[in-house]
């Protein structure tokens, strides 16, 4: 039987004074907008604790629609610390959805938001606490529509069997439909099967039970998925692309929280997509095309939602925010018009250049924080073959112009293990961070020197699916660790300090990244052994998902450092972010030859088949510089 | 009058800590409440420097999980807006269960809250245990041992520390409010000595009531404490005074000498 959807919060209301931040559990914020009467019901889920998934923008997009639609209710929830998930379990309370309060498997849908590879584990205490069975095929005609759908999906497979369908791409539009054939079926009596086989002819919506594991031909260990025989789902899910972004609300946030949150503000999303091309990033590849809003909409939009939500500040969001065509302009407005307010205004990151920096100033007013660039790699070589089109003076004249304008912190953003990495790279690192420090030493006064800090945040490069860079290896952790030592060696300066991400967390990113469904069983395996918030590093344990390896069989060292040969089928090749596979080859083929590709926003068409394969387009709201 | 972003009148407004809200730290109330105040298109001045925000002030910090009728923030504000409309709007931008039910001017130079209230009123909720008889007689019994002894020794993150009852305990009571429900009332006072947390009390009373019952160790400031005679409790600060020089009680809304800027219409219930 259903769950019954009713308020349970008198069983949590004893646990709240024996939990950290008890906020995070409450409920009754500013703005929520789902219903106490609807006859369908979808409950939100972001796969990590309260302060970290609430100004997620994607659930915000997605809360927004689905309650704009008459007789929908769409609440949230979120995966407790683990000592409320361990008082929840000693006194059998279940997981709730935040506005109702309500057991969340209750809902007719629960969607799993996907932000990034070490939330799986989540995903599985998540369904857990709610007293969901964890794999598809097991869920009865009672069991909520379990959808998965973010950032993170364009490899499902390791978290595949979870789940009963996959929304691939933007889901503004695809959930609603989603969510309305489901009610529609529902009401006409169709069992789960009939559910599930409809969703797949819904376009963008991946129906894991469907597709089985082939071995047949060239492809990797971990096999591809095919159509089982007799469903007529499709060989290829493609993802859904919203073409008019304009058209969609630029304020869809509503709710503002009690709780002291990671990014604690009013963002407004300016602009979608990103053209850059860097060879490594998953996101510059699967967000296209590039979509802006503008400059009346972004400022309308800002006033409105400071308005309505009390913040004292927005974030201009995006990939890449000082790409867009009127950021300049966007800028200066709000600033006049946000004067003696008190309220401030931010962009996620700069562009390496002098322009970039002017920008940071333009929001920066008296205070100067910190000021982050991102080489991402320390030789031109190793900058060509990743197509980060930027120089080394470009990186030494924004430097001069952060350091002259104020900014005495700078944060300089590196890769490690990049296809085709040498020892010369890595030395190139501490040569730029050293070389940045001496700019410091020309530019700054004597007197303000010691305030000078440059620090080099040195993460360990992970190959994603759908980018260029899918077919290579990761450097093995042991090397990993060999060429951080040679990073601290390399960097002559002591006043440049040096951070470095760590190499087992990586490992089983790469993992995640890579595999394919016979990875399922191990998310389970280790998530039985007591995994959930890897993504925490105090959380996270190496041993605990190389014990679960050793248990399933699964050597986690091959599936990382395995490459795959560009004839052979990959493990997520069934799901489309619209970039085709002969541009993934030919952007391959350039990195191994050092030859960069430009940006398509500010020159012409580099054929990598989105705008005629989604039909859609680049919409530019001005010249971009 | 000139308009100056640092602000040219300051409003007191009186408001509540109310059902779930009660667990909201201090610092979740402040940002709350700034952003009731901007949503409420208030003229809230800023402050100047290098990082401008708005003048608002606090009373004293309320543990996390402890409820209120009666707390006060002082706001700055460029323009004069009259008090019951600045009032209407910030409900209407308020969570109900943290609303300002009260507004009134005050002169630019009366004391921060902070420094003007020195008395607070508390009543507790106490719920009995499984199998505990527990009976508003045997609960005065034990605070008379408890104001006798003079101090409680406690220990909070780690440091030995006193809670000094003479100074901060003015008077208390308890009272049967049904079957295994007992209401504790505390009159106390702050300053100098500190100030009492009536959850300290609370664990003192606990050891007398249940005396059998091993507990390691000395009375641990934490969120909740874990009491062996008490299921559940709840705490709620029902009143805040500024102490006039007769020692008679004031509302903080009404204890402002002169009134420079202008008086709101509303009306203040009077003590």
């Amino acid at each position: 039987m259903r769950a019954v959807y009713e308020n349970r919060f008198a069983d949590l209301e004893p646990l709240l004074g024996r939990v950290e931040k008890p906020s995070r559990y409450i409920d009754h914020e500013w703005g929520t907008r789902s219903k106490a009467d609807a006859s369908y019901r979808a409950c939100l889920i972001y796969p990590d604790v309260y302060e970290v998934g609430l100004p997620n923008q994607g659930i915000a997009v997605l809360y927004a629609c689905l309650n704009a639609r008459e007789g929908f209710s769409c609440e949230r929830g979120y995966v407790p610390w683990v000592d409320m998930a361990d008082a929840m379990r000693a006194a059998g309370v279940p997981l709730l959805s935040l506005e109702g309060a309500a057991p969340v498997a209750s809902f007719d849908a629960v969607g799993l938001h996907v932000p990034h590879e070490m939330a799986v584990t989540n995903m599985l205490e998540a369904l857990d606490l709610a007293g969901i069975p964890l794999r598809s095929v097991d869920r009865g005609e009672d069991d909520p529509l379990v959808l998965a759908g973010g950032p993170s999906v364009y490899n499902p497979e390791p978290f595949a069997p979870f789940v009963d369908a996959v929304l691939i791409g933007e889901g503004e539009e695809h959930l609603v439909e989603v969510c309305a054939e489901h009610r529609r079926l529902r009401d006409a009596g169709a069992t789960r099967s009939e559910v599930l086989a409809a969703l797949s002819r819904i376009p963008g919506t991946y129906v894991p039970s469907l597709y089985e594991v082939s071995h047949e031909g060239a492809c990797t260990a971990h096999g591809y998925a095919v159509p089982r025989a007799g469903t007529d789902a499709p060989a290829e899910v493609r993802k859904r692309v919203v073409a008019d972004f304009a058209a969609t609300d630029p304020v869809p946030q509503s709710i503002v929280p009690y709780a002291k949150l990671v990014h604690d503000r009013l963002s407004v999303e300016v602009l979608r997509g990103c053209a850059r091309g860097c060879r490594f990033c998953q996101a510059g590849m699967t967000y296209r095309p590039v979509r802006e809003r503008g400059a009346d909409q972004i400022v309308s939009a800002v006033m409105s939602g400071l308005a309505r939500t009390g913040y004292d500040e927005v974030s201009l969001t995006s990939l890449s925010t000082t790409d867009h065509s009127c950021c300049r302009q966007v800028l200066a407005r709000l600033n006049r018009r946000l004067e003696d307010t008190g309220i401030s205004v931010s962009i996620p990151s700069q562009r390496l250049d002098a322009f970039g920096v002017d920008m940071a100033l333009q929001v920066a007013g008296e205070k100067k924080g910190g000021l982050t660039f991102a080489p991402e790699a320390g030789s031109q070589r190793l900058r060509d073959v990743i197509n980060k089109n930027v120089t080394e003076d470009d990186l030494e004249r924004a430097a001069r112009a952060a350091f002259e304008a104020g900014w005495r912190r700078v944060k300089l953003y590196f890769m490690m293990g990049l296809p085709g990495e040498t020892d010369d790279d890595i030395v190139a690192i501490g040569r730029l961070a050293d070389r940045v420090y001496e700019i410091a030493r020309e530019v700054v006064p004597p007197a303000q020197r010691g305030g000078v800090s440059v620090s080099v945040s040195c993460s360990v490069f992970i190959p994603k699916a759908a980018t260029p860079f899918q077919w290579c290896a990761q450097t093995p952790d042991d090397e990993v660790r060999r060429r951080q030592q040679l990073l601290l060696r390399s960097v002559r300066n002591r006043a440049v300090r040096v951070h470095y991400h760590d190499a087992e967390t990586s490992l089983i990113e790469a993992v995640l990244s890579r595999g394919g469904r016979d990875i399922a069983d191990l998310v389970e395996a280790v998530w039985r052994r007591g995994a959930r918030f890897d993504a925490w590093t105090e959380q996270f344990s190496l041993d605990r998902w190389e014990q679960a390896a050793g248990e399933v069989g699964i050597d986690l060292r091959a599936v990382a450092r395995t490459p795959y040969g560009l004839d052979e089928r990959l493990p997520w090749e069934h799901v489309s972010c619209g970039v085709s596979r002969g541009c993934l080859e030919r952007e391959y083929r350039r990195a191994l030859e050092g030859v960069t590709t430009p940006d398509c926003t500010r020159s012409s068409c580099t054929g990598c088949g989105v705008c005629p394969t989604l039909h859609v387009s680049n919409v530019l709201a001005g010249e971009r510089s | 009058m000139t308009a100056s972003p640092q602000g040219t009148f300051r409003l007191r407004c009186a408001y509540v800590k109310h059902g779930r809200l009660a667990y909201l730290g201090h610092l979740e109330v402040i940002h709350t409440i700034e952003r009731v105040v901007r949503r409420a298109g208030a003229p809230y001045a800023v402050t100047q420097g290098f990082s401008p925000h708005m003048r608002i002030a606090f009373t004293s910090a309320l543990p996390v999980g402890t409820a209120s009728d009666e707390e006060y923030f002082d706001l700055h504000l460029t323009a004069y807006v009259p008090a019951d409309e600045l009032l209407e709007r910030l409900q209407a931008a308020s969570p109900v269960d943290l609303a300002p039910y009260r507004a009134r001017y005050i002169d630019l130079k009366t004391p921060a809250l902070t420094a003007q209230i020195t008395r607070m009123r508390y009543e507790v909720a106490l719920q009995a245990a499984r199998g505990f008889d527990l009976r508003a007689q045997a609960v005065s019994r034990a605070l008379d041992d408890v104001v006798r002894a003079g101090s409680i020794p406690y220990v909070r993150s780690g440091k030995a520390k006193t809670l000094d009852l003479a100074a901060t305990l003015v008077a208390a009571g308890a009272s049967q409010a049904g079957e295994g429900e007992v209401r504790l009332t505390l009159d106390t006072r702050c300053g100098d000595a500190g100030s009492l947390r009536p959850e300290i009390l609370l664990a003192a009373l606990d050891r007398r009531l249940a005396p059998e019952v091993e507990r390691g160790g000395p009375i641990v400031s934490t969120g909740i404490q874990d009491l062996a005679a008490v299921k559940r409790y709840s705490i709620c600060r029902t009143a805040q005074y500024v102490e006039d020089a007769d020692g008679s009680l004031l509302s903080p809304s009404r204890a402002d000498g002169t009134h420079a800027a202008p008086l709101s219409v509303s009306s203040v219930p009077s003590l």
